[in-house]
């Protein structure tokens, strides 16, 4: 196994080999607008931006923000941050968001309390950052991505990171007051990727190359597919995700074209595919280059996969490429995986996400702790190289969920014969077409509704019967508005502001939602309550009107 | 083709239940479209009225109405293109 490399050592490494990364233009201009960067041209590109972002003046380790919808300069903003000795952090661009301007309040405020010392940003979203700059004081720079082409450092790699520093911070939580950001270290995402590529991951050899869509504010696209690639030197393809949306026959004509040999999806792209390729766009369509086919990030369906393989065989997708796998971002990426190379292995409604990876330890236990034995559900533990140091707050690390090294995932599985199958959760995520939703962001989303008493909305993911979440919001009226406007704000809001749809929004009297001595939202009493029928019993059968509980 | 009429079929085509779109109806939260169905309508347009919708286009377009006047708008501009 190679020796242990920070991300600017890595970089520089995969910039003395040949490969490179194609970024896909989203365009209507076929493939005029493709742009291939080599790993060398990244690294310039990258030491430009260091030496851009150090003439700022910042101290060594300061969080720079970045949030940037484009592939490319993400990564060259990323990289760039990390060789300056800065530490870069992923926030949520605006993606499904409808109101820009309540997008920009919202990230200035997480961005305040996420203790940033500058911000990088497309040029699109620049000027809507500058008009809030007044309440994040702390951000001594807003910086267009575009405009960090300082020329490259010479030499001069004193602040380089080292092993056991940050590497980066990747907030999950993008929009409340108190944002939530993993904070891994060097060693942490090498130790996580060296397994990935190994022989008990992926194994993968100079013959292999990836595509990916997935967004690189999500660990699955930054670990999974850029950072694999990167310090492995190997080759990678990125299509906007955008343009996979629209689109999904892109995804799959791309790894045709380029024969990629390794991408990876939630669940939901495998089944948009299956929904919307048509039989005239497969047309010269060769996917038998496609040897890892891997799905995580969300709740697996054999029912998915199934209807993937089926509907892509005649162009010469093998089932047997599908790896399905278990992670977080709190563990790097990747914390388990099925055996390459084998047919899905479900027990009942379950698919088998596989063993851990080398090196890595699972455990699954009760509320006490006590490990349980095969078969029993309980939560999923991970120890090991990959688990994060704790969660970014407030300018600090606060280790919370590891104990004794042991990560809490708040993930509910079993084993059996080994084998991890994951079947639920204790935390209080939602999950929509593979974006994991903090619910935290969506109370707060509504919370300065006029007509609503202000912190005492939960918002809930409850699964149906397929596994899918429902978003059930439950607030409590101040009785100033009526409650059919008031059910129309609440939707639009969420609308607005994330592009979700609530399938159920339940009013419930003033005093219903506890809260807790902390003075946080009783959520899980209010989902038990929900779930027992105490609450929103009288929910109308579609879901889509509004609904009074008295 | 009669704009209105093709946005309203393409939104019932893109939902995944039974729908009657109004103009006033917004996307998402009136007619329950998740943002992956907001992009689906788009490619649907595109390929119902052969125009090309713009990447940038789709957060302004909240309710039908202003689905059918963007759509309106394109196919006049890039009509004959």
């Amino acid at each position: 196994m190679a020796v242990l490399r920070t991300l600017p050592q890595a970089l520089r490494d995969a910039a003395a080999g040949a490969h490179g990364c194609l970024f896909i233009g989203g365009g209507s201009a076929g493939h005029h607008d493709d742009v291939y960067r080599s790993y060398a041209d990244l690294h310039t590109a990258a030491c430009g931006v260091a030496q851009s972002l150090r003439n700022l003046g910042l101290q060594r380790g300061a969080l720079v923000a970045l949030a940037i919808d484009e592939p490319e300069p993400f990564l060259v903003a990323l990289y760039g941050a990390s060789i300056a000795g800065l530490l870069p952090a992923s926030l949520h661009p605006p993606g499904a968001t409808r109101d820009l301007d309540a997008y920009h309040e919202r990230t200035a405020k997480a961005l305040r309390a996420s203790g940033a010392r500058a911000l990088v940003t497309s040029s699109r979203l620049f000027e809507g950052f500058e008009r809030v700059r007044a309440a994040c004081p702390e951000v001594r720079a807003l910086v267009m991505s575009d405009a960090l082409t300082g020329q490259a450092c010479q030499g001069g790699q004193d602040w380089e990171p080292d092993l056991d520093d940050l590497a980066f911070v990747q907030f999950t939580s993008g929009a409340t007051s108190e944002p939530k950001g993993v904070a891994l270290t060097h060693r942490n995402v090498c130790e996580n990727v060296d397994a990935i590529n190994g022989p008990g991951g992926l194994a993968t050899t100079d013959t292999d190359s990836a595509v990916s869509w997935l967004p690189l504010h999500h660990d699955m696209g930054l670990v999974g597919m850029a950072l694999g690639p990167l310090y492995a030197s190997r080759p990678a393809v990125f299509l906007p995700a955008q343009l996979f949306v629209r689109r999904p026959v892109e995804w799959l004509r791309a790894i045709s074209r380029h024969r990629a040999t390794v991408s990876f999806a939630p669940d939901f792209a495998y089944d948009l595919c299956v929904r919307r390729v048509k039989d005239s766009d497969l047309v010269g369509m060769d996917l038998s280059c496609w040897r890892v086919a891997g799905c995580g990030s969300e709740p697996i369906h054999a029912s998915t996969l199934a209807a993937f393989a089926e509907r892509f065989r005649h162009v010469g997708f093998r089932g047997t490429s599908f790896l399905p796998g278990y992670g977080l971002a709190e563990h790097v990426v990747a914390a388990t995986f099925a055996p390459r190379g084998r047919s899905i292995l479900t027990d009942g409604p379950f698919v088998s996400c596989g063993v851990p990876l080398p090196g890595h330890r699972l455990r699954i236990v009760d509320e006490l702790g006590n490990e349980l034995p095969d078969r029993q559900v309980g939560q999923i533990l991970l120890a090991g190289a990959s688990v994060m140091q704790g969660y970014f707050e407030d300018g600090r690390v606060i280790r919370d969920s590891v104990n004794d090294g042991w990560l809490r995932t708040g993930d509910l599985g079993y084993l059996a014969e080994g084998e991890l199958y994951v079947c639920g959760r204790l935390k209080d995520l939602i999950i929509a077409n593979g974006r994991k939703i903090h619910p935290e962001d969506l109370e707060w989303a509504v919370d300065e509704l006029p007509g609503l008493r202000r912190g005492r909305a939960v918002a809930l993911g409850i699964p149906d019967v397929e596994g899918r979440d429902r978003l059930v919001m439950i607030v409590e009226p101040n009785g100033t508005v009526d409650s059919e406007p008031l059910v129309a704000d609440i939707r639009r809001r969420l609308a607005d502001l994330y592009g979700l749809s609530v399938d159920d929004v339940v009013m419930v009297p003033g005093g219903t939602i506890g809260r807790t001595s902390s003075g946080k939202v009783q959520r899980a009493l209010t989902r038990a309550r929900y779930q027992r029928g105490e609450i929103g019993r009288h929910r109308t059968e579609s879901g889509s009107g509004p609904v009074v509980y008295r | 083709m009669d704009v209105e009429a093709g946005v309203i079929e393409a939104l019932k085509n893109v939902s995944r239940r039974p729908i009657e779109p109004a103009l006033t109806n917004d996307l998402i939260a009136d007619l329950g479209l998740d943002s992956l169905q907001v992009l689906e309508l788009a490619t649907e347009l595109e390929d119902r009225f052969d125009i090309t919708i713009p990447a940038a286009a789709a957060p302004a377009t909240r309710t039908v109405a202003d689905v059918v006047a963007q759509v309106t708008a394109l196919v006049e501009e890039q009509a004959g293109v």
